[in-house]
């Protein structure tokens, strides 16, 4: 076969592995590739000007950035009036710190004392943003993950539960804002009803969609086993959604962390909400990058990681041939130790 | 078409050692009555009966078979008998007693599998016996037994997505059987494998069935596959659905490949083709309003 008529964009089948890492890092490689381009290319973009040395302007001091037409104009009317014209490099707005300045912030961010005694260093604001967004996300699930079965599994429940739930998700999380401030006080109880209200509504529905996917063959032929019931749900209508269940959980955390932006300045400002906003005040926007470069980080990994958990708790799910079976005892694990009674209720 | 140089009756003629293994069956107990069944689809406002009046008698330890044409609710019947579907009329007796919903005294192989797919081979054998408040060790030991018996021991730990059709549809079997069901229903098992899995199938369908108490309710639409199984063989018509003839199947026992080209075969399937296929002016193919888009002379017949 002609190298012409190789499938190179993967239209039919997928490509191989050494490709696909190769793009992986090339999807990240090309935005830091531009973003090094404006920032170290001097004639690339750079708007203004900073003054090395005033010269003889009256209204230039050291380090000032300038616009670039403004520096012109000054440094020409200087020269024509016989005076030492300023000096001064292009530069970028402060807004757009370079590279490596983000890249040191990472390290120094984590380093640097608060100004203020009673402020969070950014490990602790990030800590606490984590705690937030955990809580918040698992007072949801609780709730959630169970209302959102039993809606899948019987239609008496969808019926009665999901209309006010479709009409209730519409409303936006932050307009609960001052509601759940009047209501919670100002401290981290408001912020995790915020993710709450993000959350819960969304999930009953997504999951108990998902229940409802559960081919109903499976139901028939389990029931012709003798299943029926509670035993039913646990062991046939939970197993058979539950690796497309927690599908819908880790989509349902991403959606948790852009409530978390929103809860965090509810209240008193917290998390790392507070610290960007701190740092934006303080102009360092460089710490301000490394932050949400952070948030980026954290959701991005721990993604990764439910991935791989996910691969690992679903064994019947993978596409190879299957190696490990101790995660796969899971949900084979007889539950009749607690549910035995209920199994001779005619 | 074959000629037919036989008496048309012939299907009925019973060789002495098979009208007596008949008469034996007769004698055994009743297992499952099925009495003047009907089902109807559709709202109260536009009802269509599916099919009326079927009633069977079906004895330990038989082999039924129902066959129809598509449409005469063969399938149906078989999901009223599990307790899957309600009956529109009449009703179901197993041992005497009526059924109600589905439940394990009657095991149900569907024609898709059906297999657990987060549970590995021996557990979804053991799914029934643990519904049916088994110890787990007691149920894996059956388990293993039923896999022994189907021939998959080595694959009790594979996921059923690694196993083939036919495999799939063994342990099935297995698993409808380890709980112990009085009747075993069967909804065109083998109806998604190819030809060759087919006749294994059907090869090890015969050796389950003569080794273990249970009594088969077979769905089909091979005519073959109903002559080469069955004790005796439910006709149903289409439009509207009824019993037609309840065939009792000339060809001895026990059953091999050798026999499709026996005089009782032979005859049998006839008569089922008669039923299934009646003789039409065009094959059975209804003639397509085709306007000729090839060259005159362009023949390719």
């Amino acid at each position: 076969m002609t190298k012409a008529h190789r499938d190179w964009l993967g239209l039919k089948k997928e490509l191989p592995r050494k490709r696909r890492v190769q793009l992986t890092l090339l999807s990240f490689l090309v935005p830091l590739a531009l973003w090094c381009v404006v920032s170290y290319v001097p004639w690339v973009w750079h708007p203004l000007v900073r003054v090395t040395t005033p010269g003889e302007v009256d209204y230039f001091t050291e380090d000032m950035d300038v616009p670039r037409g403004d520096f012109a104009t000054e440094s020409r009317k200087a020269r024509d009036r016989g005076q030492t014209p300023p000096e001064g490099f292009r530069v970028n707005p402060v807004y757009l710190p370079a590279p490596h300045a983000v890249a040191r912030a990472f390290v120094s961010a984590f380093q640097t004392p608060p100004r203020l005694p009673n402020e969070p260093w950014l490990h602790q604001s990030l800590g606490h943003s984590i705690r937030t967004i955990v809580f918040g996300f698992l007072v949801s699930s609780l709730l959630g993950l169970p209302l959102g079965i039993f809606c899948g599994t019987y239609r008496f429940a969808a019926r009665l539960q999901e209309p006010f739930i479709e009409f209730f998700r519409y409303l936006p999380a932050p307009a609960f804002g001052a509601l759940c401030v009047a209501v919670l006080g100002i401290d981290d109880a408001p912020k995790i009803a915020i993710i709450f209200v993000g959350t819960f509504f969304q999930q009953v529905l997504v999951i108990s969609n998902t229940v409802r996917k559960v081919d109903p063959a499976l139901i028939e032929a389990s029931q012709t086993l003798g299943a029926k019931g509670w035993r039913l749900v646990l062991r046939v209508i939970i197993p058979a959604s539950i690796s497309d269940i927690y599908t819908d959980m880790r989509i349902l955390l991403g959606w948790a962390w852009t409530y978390l932006i929103v809860a965090e300045v509810v209240g008193t400002m917290s998390g790392i909400t507070f610290f960007i906003n701190q740092q934006a005040r303080y102009r360092n926007f460089d710490n301000v990058y490394a932050a949400i470069a952070m948030i980026g980080i954290i959701g991005f990994s721990s993604d990764l990681v439910l991935s791989w958990l996910g691969n690992v708790l679903f064994p019947w799910k993978r596409k190879t041939k299957v190696e490990s079976r101790v995660f796969g005892r899971l949900w084979r694990r007889d539950s009749s130790t607690t549910l035995a009674p209920t199994a001779h209720t005619p | 078409m074959i000629a037919i140089d036989l008496p048309p009756e012939e299907y009925l003629q019973q060789r002495p050692h098979v009208s007596e293994r008949f008469a034996r069956i007769r004698k055994r107990p009743l297992i499952l009555s099925v009495r003047n069944l009907r089902k109807d689809f559709g709202g109260d406002d536009q009802p269509r009966t599916v099919f009326e009046g079927v009633t069977l008698d079906i004895h330990r330890r038989e082999f039924i078979c129902v066959i129809g044409p598509s449409g005469c609710g063969k399938s149906t019947l078989a999901r009223i008998v599990a307790g899957l579907d309600e009956a529109s009329g009449g009703e179901v007796l197993l041992d005497g007693v009526p059924i109600n919903g589905p439940g394990p005294d009657r095991g149900m192989v569907f024609q898709g599998y059906t297999l657990f797919p987060w549970l590995t081979v021996k557990a979804n054998v053991m799914f029934g016996l643990e519904m049916g408040g088994q110890a787990r060790s007691i149920a894996e030991q059956e388990a293993r037994q039923w896999l022994d018996m189907v021939g998959l021991s080595s694959f009790e730990n594979a996921y059923p997505q690694e196993l083939s059709g036919g495999m799939k549809q063994r342990v099935a079997i297995a698993r409808a059987l380890a709980s112990g069901p009085r009747i075993l229903i069967m909804d065109e098992p083998f109806g998604a494998l190819d030809a060759q899995t087919r006749a294994q199938m059907q090869g090890y369908l015969l050796q389950i069935w003569r080794k273990v108490d249970v009594t088969i309710l077979f769905i089909t639409h091979d005519l073959d596959e109903a002559t080469y199984l069955s004790d005796r063989i439910l006709v149903l018509g289409a439009n509207p659905g009824r019993a037609v003839e309840l065939i009792e199947n000339p060809v001895p026992r026990p059953r091999s490949v050798d026999q499709f080209q026996s005089s009782e075969f032979l005859a049998l399937k006839r008569r089922l083709e008669h039923h299934i296929h009646p003789p039409v002016e065009t094959d059975g193919v209804d003639l397509l309003p085709m306007v000729k888009l090839t060259h005159a002379g362009d023949e390719v017949e």
